[in-house]
């Protein structure tokens, strides 16, 4: 006897957006990207086919982080003192995209100089994201902004302190921005309306919705996204966002990926484990709404593009 | 409607200043006023007043009670503070706000009412913590709030079922289980419980300017579905005007016809549909944009009027 698989008939889209200019567009970028554009929950090929794949980003500093993980450091090696060497390395690991985070010490000049110096290093398409203090991301987020005009880079980190310097420089500049909020989905929609009442054009916003790394809170992340897909397929304009979420950075603080020594030997082996950690989390978000993961090792790249391209032809 | 009015909370500031002061008038002239406003009850929410409550439950009960003529809700967490507080109650019978299904409250509260011939608010709330699902409220009624009643041979007629209302800023997705309980209870035991619910705790955390919005299309709803009693603001005109339009079915109004309408989806166990709607009137928009976050339609967010 034949059967019929139950589908769902959805009114509702995510917004397309695209991030990186080419030269035709403005920009030095070689390619851009295109996400968004679902039209069912994730990953539903029998319903319609994913409109666009899911685009894993790799997460790089513009000084050398001194608290990351042994097994990053070995792996991406003196790279990690130039973000120019270190971006050409993500691209050639992989990358579809790189997230440059500057830090506390950098001046406007020190974060303009990084910028441009990934601008030239890589033709992917770029988020600068500042340090995480309001007043110093707004300062360097604005300088950098100014200085690359028309590249359509993402900007952030943008939240309810900051969201108006944020979304005016990148409407005067023709960038994008991502709206974070923690985990709540009422905050989410909320950050949207807001930022939209502002007059950015909701086709140049990532919503981060913040997430957990496995065992540390990712399932209400999870949850939390389902939730947002779920509105935005059922027709509410502020939620119809792509989502971009970070389990690079949320798993290499956990313990299980941190530590090698001292952890029961049930563990297993650390790098195998930190890996799989990474991979395990970004591949649940991706399965729960996401468009953009962000990630720190390129082992984990490589996994998670072997899960996309399963998802995509499944 | 049956209102319990909601004015004397000590999480007012005006109220927790009074107190401080011991300002009689204040809280003589508050009675009075919510009376005026239509309350048929006057609800006394002071904290548990852990250390003074042997004096402060009494002095306020005599303020009140001195220049209004309805009963007085005692509405604390402390047991010695609701029975000085009855001993000194004279002219109505009282209420009291309240028991749960938590093993140490259900054994007591009860029998204290009973003592004092006092009505008693139970909410639908176990140890557990508050259930979320409409199932599970009428269970914990069903199951643990009146059999304790029986147990103890107190007066159906007196017992007051609070299901329990959560706000629609992060609890959004209960709202219209609250209806259905509310819907259901009142068929879960012959005769039919007494129901109460605490109206604006369903704009929890809601800006101030949308909170009487929200809270009288909520009640619309739960007027659709039978809902005689709650702790609410007598003073909110607005709300007051949605209850005497509902009970009295009046049609006069295109404001008072929609709210009607609204009542009636929702005792159909329909929902409201846009073309119940003039969305061209600013303010029938603002209604359904409302009906849509409290029937979990629409994500809830602090802007959602301006969507």
């Amino acid at each position: 006897m034949p059967v019929e698989i139950p589908k769902d008939k959805w009114t509702g889209k995510v917004r397309t957006v695209t991030l990186g200019a080419t030269a035709a567009e403005g920009g030095t970028r070689t390619k851009s990207i295109v996400v968004g554009g679902d039209t069912t929950m994730p990953f539903m090929q029998f319903e319609a086919p994913t409109a666009h794949t899911p685009v894993i980003a790799i997460e790089i500093k513009s000084r050398k982080p001194d608290d990351w993980s042994s097994l990053l450091e070995e792996t991406w090696g003196s790279v990690m003192s130039d973000p120019a060497a270190w971006a050409k390395a993500a691209e050639a690991a992989g990358a579809d995209m790189i997230v440059l985070w500057l830090s506390l010490e950098d001046t406007a000049d020190d974060a303009m100089r990084a910028v441009k110096s990934v601008l030239a290093a890589t033709g992917l398409p770029l988020a600068v994201y500042g340090p995480g203090q309001v007043d110093k991301d707004n300062e360097l987020l604005v300088a950098v902004s100014e200085s690359a005009n028309g590249e359509k880079l993402l900007l952030g980190i943008c939240e309810d302190k900051n969201y108006r310097t944020i979304a005016a420089t990148s409407m005067a500049n023709g960038h994008l921005i991502t709206a974070r909020t923690a985990m709540d989905v009422n905050l989410a929609k909320q950050l949207n309306i807001l930022i939209s009442d502002m007059g950015l054009p909701l086709d140049r916003v990532i919503m981060d919705p913040t997430t957990g790394a496995l065992g540390y809170g990712m399932e209400y992340g999870y949850s939390v996204m389902e939730r947002l897909r779920l509105a935005a397929l059922q027709g509410d304009a502020m939620t119809q966002l792509p989502m971009m979420v970070t389990p690079g950075f949320e798993t290499w603080k956990t313990k299980e990926s941190k530590v090698g020594v001292g952890v029961p030997e049930a563990w297993g082996d650390w790098k195998e484990r930190a890996i799989h950690w990474e991979t395990l989390t970004a591949t649940a978000l991706l399965e729960s709404g996401a468009s953009i993961v962000v990630l720190r090792h390129p082992e984990s790249l490589k996994r998670v593009r072997t899960a996309i391209t399963e998802l995509m032809t499944a | 409607m049956y209102i319990i009015g909601e004015n004397i909370h000590i999480i007012s500031e005006k109220v927790k200043e009074a107190l401080i002061n011991r300002d009689r008038e204040f809280f003589m002239d508050l009675a009075v006023k919510q009376v005026e406003a239509g309350a048929s009850a006057v609800d006394i929410n002071l904290g548990p007043r852990k250390k003074d409550w042997a004096e402060v439950f009494p002095w306020m009960v005599e303020a009140v009670e001195s220049v209004v003529d309805v009963p007085l809700s005692i509405d604390t967490t402390n047991i010695d503070g609701m029975e000085a507080a009855l001993k000194t109650i004279k002219k109505n019978q009282p209420i009291l706000n309240s028991t749960s299904a938590e093993p140490e409250r259900l054994q007591k509260i009860p029998l204290l009412a009973k003592k004092y011939g006092a009505k008693v608010i139970a909410l639908t709330m176990a140890a557990e913590g508050i259930p979320v699902s409409a199932d599970d409220r009428v269970n914990i009624a069903v199951e643990k709030l009146i059999p304790r009643m029986m147990e103890i041979d107190f007066p159906m007629s007196d017992l007051i079922i609070d299901p329990l209302v959560l706000t629609t800023s992060g609890c959004q997705q209960y709202c219209p289980h609250l209806i259905e309980t509310v819907r259901t209870l009142q068929y879960a035991w012959e005769p039919a419980p007494i129901i109460s619910v605490g109206l604006s705790n369903v704009s929890n955390a809601v800006p101030n300017e949308n909170r009487p919005l929200i809270n009288r299309v909520y009640l619309s709803m739960l007027m659709g579905v039978g809902l005689q009693m709650m702790i609410a603001n007598p003073f909110d005109k607005d709300q007051n005007n949605v209850i005497k339009w509902i009970e009295t079915k009046d049609m006069s109004t295109s404001l008072s016809r929609l709210y009607n309408k609204i009542a009636e989806r929702i005792a159909a166990s329909d929902e409201p549909q846009p073309e119940d709607f003039d969305m061209q009137d600013p303010e029938q928009g603002a209604i359904w944009k409302t009906t849509q976050i409290l029937l979990n339609k629409v994500i809830y967010a602090d802007g959602y009027l301006n969507q």
